[in-house]
């Protein structure tokens, strides 16, 4: 096997040496432009994208709408809530968003710079909600090309978070279920080392319908079904296996049913 | 007062707490480095809180010199990151236009990092950049001319001190001197405090074909970590 490295190998002449070295060279730049190529890595920056804007896109938009609502005192804040900062970025003034929006113009007005950033703020509110509809979609395209099965189970967006947070679909599909049940607790799960309680289920778990809505006793439960039923999932999509379909999925959401209605009271202490 | 330069090697220098290297590209830090020039000759700082090689150097309870490569030699590095590391090695092993003669393997596996090195590599003839697994033996192979003088590895991966056996029995040559950067946390899948996790490691790399000349904790350096100093024996195959 290592020919070169065999002490008896006759040294190489200083041009062979130059050429090697230039090799090298071609073979790390060519390598380094592969990574490209990795499924992988451009999941995980378009998940990782479309996490970082939506989560900027909470914070903005909330304060969008109380900066607005501020003035705007007779704005119905959740009715209008999406029609708030378009009508506030298309507008001159605040009296004609107030007259856009169909509520009266406001008690007190902003100072001109105030307005304008106010604008601005608002514009780009707007702006970011298109970004962060065109990261997910894209991220939900992705996903579902990539992992059809785990994408099915616990949709794209949560499939695409948990293969980012294993490091890549391989190590997703080797990882044991337990594991894949705590993916991204980490916090929970450095302070169970510490000697408090094992975490039921990571965020990415929690997010589902199943188990955030099952009653707190049955969560744990469920969690560790949904996690089995996802690692079996990956490795059906990673292994090239045959992928799920709606009766297999309507199954696994029966069962989680059956799980809560075994226990339809919280354990006595 | 300046304290006297202590000569480590022919490109390695200490003065007190700092070391130095001569500077291969005149005029160039890699990584933001305090560069000085004595008698026409330019020293690049190399940090030690930033490099375990530059800790070890500091640490040590030998003569330092022994940890170090010599110049024209054939180093292997694995792990190498970013390069700041490998480009004070480089420093001692290649000198300026590599006019030594020596080589310096580099593999890294993230193409990220690897991207940074080869542009390292453009700058200094003798550097070679491996975008590859340094835990295959097979995948580093073509690049290391007959055996290493002298290798380092520094990964953060379980069983790094199994990985270096493995390593250094293809590819150091016997009576090389090696490296191993070891992690307590990278260990985690052991058991016991790090106490324990070390001993374990040096327990494996003495039973195999090496050496274990010095342990060097980097307390106060690098936390948690530990460069373990070896020889490979010379009438092992």
């Amino acid at each position: 096997m290592a020919a070169m490295s065999d002490p008896d190998w006759p040294d190489l002449e200083d041009e062979e040496q130059e050429m090697l070295s230039e090799a090298a060279a071609i073979l790390a730049k060519r390598g380094v432009a592969d990574a490209a190529g990795d499924l992988d890595r451009r999941l995980d920056m378009l998940s990782s994208a479309a996490i970082e804007l939506r989560a900027s896109w909470t914070t903005s938009e909330a304060r969008c709408i109380e900066w607005a609502g501020l003035f705007l005192a007779e704005a119905d804040l959740d009715g209008q809530r999406q029609e708030i900062p378009i009508a506030v970025a298309d507008a001159e003034s605040i009296d004609s968003a107030a007259a856009v929006l169909g509520v009266a113009a406001p008690a007190h007005q902003p100072g001109s710079t105030e307005w304008l950033a106010l604008n601005a703020h608002a514009t780009g509110v707007v702006a970011l909600t298109e970004r962060l509809g065109v990261a997910e979609a894209a991220t939900r395209e992705l996903a579902r090309q990539y992992v059809p099965t785990l994408s099915m189970l616990i949709g794209p967006l949560g499939a695409a978070r948990l293969v980012v947070l294993a490091g890549g679909r391989e190590r997703l599909a080797r990882m044991p279920s337990g594991s894949l049940q705590v993916l991204g607790a980490s916090g929970a799960m450095a302070a169970h080392r510490r000697g408090a309680p094992p975490p039921k289920h990571s965020p990415v778990l929690f997010s589902l319908p199943q188990i955030s809505r099952a009653p707190r006793w049955v969560r744990g439960k469920i969690a560790r079904y949904m996690a089995g039923k996802c690692s079996i999932a990956v490795r059906v999509d990673h292994f090239d296996g045959e992928p799920w379909g709606e009766e297999k999925i309507a199954e696994i959401n029966q069962q989680c049913v059956n799980i809560r209605e075994r226990f339809p009271k919280p354990p006595r202490r | 007062m300046p304290r006297k330069p202590v000569k480590l090697a022919w490109g390695i220098r200490r003065e007190g707490r700092s070391l130095w290297t001569r500077n291969a590209v005149r005029g160039v830090s890699v990584r933001g480095e305090r560069r000085k020039t004595d008698s026409r000759i330019e020293w690049r700082s190399w940090d030690p809180t930033r490099s375990k090689v530059a800790a070890a150097l500091l640490r040590t309870a030998k003569d330092p010199s022994q940890l170090l490569p010599e110049t024209g030699a054939t180093v292997l590095y694995l792990g190498a990151s970013y390069g700041s590391t490998c480009s004070h090695i480089h420093d001692q092993v290649c000198g300026a236009g590599n006019h030594h003669g020596g080589q310096v393997v580099a593999v890294e596996i993230s193409p990220r990092a690897m991207r940074e090195l080869s542009e390292l590599a453009k700058l200094r003839p003798g550097l070679v950049p491996v975008l590859g697994d340094a835990r295959q033996p097979s995948q580093v192979t073509p690049y290391v001319r007959n055996q290493a003088d002298w290798m380092h590895q520094d990964l953060s991966i379980a069983d790094q001190a199994e990985t270096f056996v493995r390593m250094a029995d293809v590819f150091l040559r016997p009576g090389g001197t090696g490296l191993l950067s070891l992690k307590a946390a990278s260990e985690r899948t052991s058991d016991g405090d790090d106490d324990s996790r070390f001993a374990k490691a040096a327990k494996i790399l003495r039973e195999s074909d090496l050496e274990v000349i010095e342990r060097i904790n980097l307390k106060g350096l690098e936390e948690q970590h530990v460069v373990f100093l070896v020889r490979k024996t010379v009438n092992s195959g």
